[in-house]
């Protein structure tokens, strides 16, 4: 008995060794892609189309969230293995992952250089590096940037409700906190906008230099145009004008469903969150219009291909297929996911677009003016790190622990920190 | 039982010293000698992969400048344990680990020893508030996080709705550095008061009920018994708890974590000014948000001996404590 005790222990033991090592080709000879993905990309069936008229390949799709994605793909990057063989980058990280570029394969060696014109220029250059030599990642959507607003809400603060006038109270930023100050006066119990930090990053996001000049050096304490968004933004905190929350949180989606604040900074991908959260009570109350000081973009991702992929240019077939106008377009049909592409947000089907929500506002149209007139910031390899900081500098305003000055001081320094 | 029989059967054999031992004997010998730390060496083969050589590597990487994904960018002996030291923000984060452990372990024992006299005493549908306390653990705690971080919202929280009633101010609950702790703490009682307390239920039960029985025909009240009977007839138990409460309130992370609205957007620092931000939140940070992997590795080894000191500590004192009766 004892001796049988031994071998299944044994057994047991070669199996729990055994179980770490699994194969990754596949048993009937087809070429097996994945791709790892966060939230939709609306790829289902585009992928089932391409193993269609692609009889040699199969592809399968890892979903997960998006700060899971971000930390899982850094492990796997670090380990070696694991990592999918197209892996989604968003705008947010990947100026991060760009600092390791060592660990993708540079598309421009597949001939990736001549898709250049598809995007637009901006979203173009973010996927890039080396002055242009080292291609990241190929865009799929962009987040653009408007303003949504409550209409009821204005009315009921004696403001203008069509969308036309509204974008007219407010083409600067200083204009935009002037209705603030309006708003506030005639509606005290209700807040102007969600978050500063929002706001903060909406402004920011429309200098060409923010924490980093061009040349990657940190210039946060000496840029003014910094100081002044933060100061813009800690200025309606500190008139207790914004609901000091944290957006797309469960406080976020009680505060719209009760009503409780009228504005908020909104890409495109957000007017389904904004949906969800308010429900169905709220239809036709929130509209879109654009945000001041011309343009913007938060959000969108980019399709890269880590080294360790061991079929790096059927991936890229794939990744160039799936980023192609035709399939960006089906995409934006499907599930509103904003084309980064000239020629298709261009496209009459997009531009008349109307979201029935949002008061049946054209948001194919405002969403891609605004990320036409868009002169994005140069983000800096440590932006992510940085960026943060000045976000909880404003919270702690919102939240009265802070003055806007000390706020600033510390953030200044926990900045100058994360940069070294 | 193999190894007691074995014994029996060898030693006659034994004593007979020009006869060849039988195989079968032989066998058995080597059976009993070694079978018991074959049996356990599965445990300390698999401790050995994925605990010991992740500290020893943790301890390695500690002394690199390690970046997450570019890996190692070349040794730095002890610097970062020297930036540690001088880092206002890991003093922050073990403070703020002490004070939630403190304000949630103390608590939370005591009420599971309370809960458990009362479960030990005969009450109805006995096994209905014996499972029914232990509800609480089997519930995940993302679920868990979700509905105390709605109770202890700022503007429609439940918590301060009832604090209205009776005319307090609402409390920004993750503003503050003591009402965050407070509100944390419970989210951990919540969970874990139910368990400690089928532990020392399943251990009073063990405490031979003639000393109850001699000591009411002493006149002895209810609450001396408890304190001179049941208390030190279950110190082993109260110990297991104490370390095992120890070594997972010093590791808090998933209910900090959930309670800030910001992890999700993985701009999470624990609060505005970190101010419900623990050591594994810290670590967290730095190591996957900023991955500075050898710093990460450091504040790991921090906390690792933290544990192992305040464990110790607490050992100790519990054994001093419960020891006197």
């Amino acid at each position: 008995m004892s001796r049988r005790l031994v071998g299944s222990v044994a057994a047991t033991l070669v199996m729990v060794l055994a179980a770490g090592c699994g194969g990754s080709s596949g048993a009937d000879g087809k070429i097996e892609l994945s791709l790892g993905l966060f939230s939709d990309f609306g790829y289902d069936k585009l992928i089932e189309e391409y193993m269609a008229s692609h009889s040699n390949i199969k592809i399968e799709q890892r979903k997960v969230k998006m700060e899971q994605h971000n930390t899982q793909l850094a492990t796997q990057l670090a380990g070696g293995r694991g990592a999918a063989d197209i892996v989604a980058l968003e705008e947010g990280v990947v100026s991060q992952f760009r600092a390791s570029k060592d660990k993708f394969v540079n598309l421009a060696e597949h001939g990736a250089k001549d898709l250049k014109s598809q995007w637009v220029d901006w979203k173009w250059n973010q996927g890039t590096t080396d002055g242009g030599e080292f291609v990241l990642g190929l865009g799929t959507d962009m987040g653009s940037l408007g303003i949504c607003y409550r209409r009821d809400l204005f009315e009921a603060a004696g403001l203008a409700t069509d969308r036309e006038a509204v974008a007219k109270l407010w083409p600067t930023w200083e204009d935009y906190a002037k209705v603030a100050d309006q708003f506030t006066a005639k509606t005290p119990n209700v807040k102007f906008v969600d978050t500063g930090r929002n706001v903060y990053k909406a402004i920011l996001d429309q200098t060409e230099e923010g924490y980093f000049a061009k040349d990657d050096s940190y210039i946060a304490e000496k840029n003014a145009k910094v100081k002044a968004a933060f100061d813009m933004a800690a200025a309606l905190g500190t008139k207790k004008q914004t609901g000091a929350l944290e957006p797309f949180s469960q406080d976020w989606n009680v505060a719209l469903k009760q009503g409780s604040f009228a504005t908020t900074t909104c890409p495109a991908w957000s007017l389904a969150l904004i949906k969800a959260g308010a429900g169905d009570a709220a239809a036709g109350k929130w509209d879109v219009t654009t945000a001041p000081g011309g343009g913007g973009n938060w959000g969108g991702s980019f399709l890269a291909i880590p080294k360790q992929s061991k079929h790096p240019k059927e991936a890229y077939e794939l990744a160039k297929w799936l980023t192609a106008p035709e399939q960006q377009k089906r995409i934006f049909k499907e599930t509103g996911n904003l084309p980064s592409q000239p020629k298709v947000y261009g496209d009459a089907e997009v531009q008349t677009f109307v979201n029935d929500y949002f008061n049946k506002a054209p948001v194919g149209k405002i969403f891609a003016s605004s990320a036409e007139s868009l002169k994005p910031t140069y983000r800096g390899t440590k932006d992510s790190k940085v960026g943060p900081v000045f976000g909880t500098a404003l919270t702690r305003v919102e939240q009265g622990k802070q003055s806007a000055a000390d706020a600033w001081t510390q953030a200044l320094k926990e900045a100058t920190d994360a940069a070294k | 039982m193999t190894v007691t029989r074995t014994k029996a059967e060898a030693a006659p054999v034994a004593s007979v010293p020009s006869s060849p031992e039988p195989k079968r004997l032989r066998l058995n010998r080597w059976d009993a000698k070694y079978t018991p730390y074959l049996v356990i060496a599965p445990f300390f083969v698999v401790f050995g992969i994925f605990g010991l050589y992740p500290l020893v590597h943790t301890a390695w990487v500690s002394l690199h400048d390690w970046q997450l994904i570019d890996g190692n960018q070349g040794f730095v002996g002890l610097a970062n344990y020297a930036e540690l030291f001088g880092d206002a923000n890991f003093w922050n984060a073990l403070f703020n680990t002490l004070s939630l452990f403190v304000l949630s372990t103390v608590p939370q024992l005591l009420a599971a020893l309370g809960l458990a006299a009362l479960l030990d005493r005969g009450l109805r549908g006995r096994a209905f508030w014996r499972a029914g306390v232990l509800l609480p653990n089997v519930i995940s705690v993302a679920a868990v996080a979700l509905v105390f971080a709605q109770f202890f919202g700022r503007d429609f929280g439940i918590v301060n709705f009832l604090l209205g009633l009776v005319g307090i101010d609402p409390i920004d609950w993750r503003a503050e550095t003591w009402a965050s702790h407070l509100a944390v703490s419970t989210m951990v009682m919540w969970r874990w008061t139910g368990y400690n307390a089928l532990l020392y239920l399943a251990a009073m039960q063990s405490v031979p009920k003639d000393m109850y029985e001699s000591a009411t025909l002493d006149g002895a009240s209810r609450w001396r018994m408890f304190w001179s009977i049941t208390v030190p007839s279950i110190r082993p138990t109260i110990l297991f708890t104490v370390v095992t409460s120890t070594i997972g309130g010093l590791q808090l992370f998933a209910e900090p974590a959930l309670f800030d609205p910001g992890f999700a957007a993985n701009n999470s620092t624990g609060g505005s000014d970190r101010q419900f931000q623990t050591l594994v939140l810290y670590m967290y940070e730095k190591g996957f948000r900023l991955f500075d992997a050898g710093y990460a590795a450091t504040i790991a080894w921090m906390l690792f001996l933290v544990v192992l000191l305040v464990a110790i500590i607490n050992f100790s004192l519990t054994r001093r404590i419960a020891g006197k009766g």
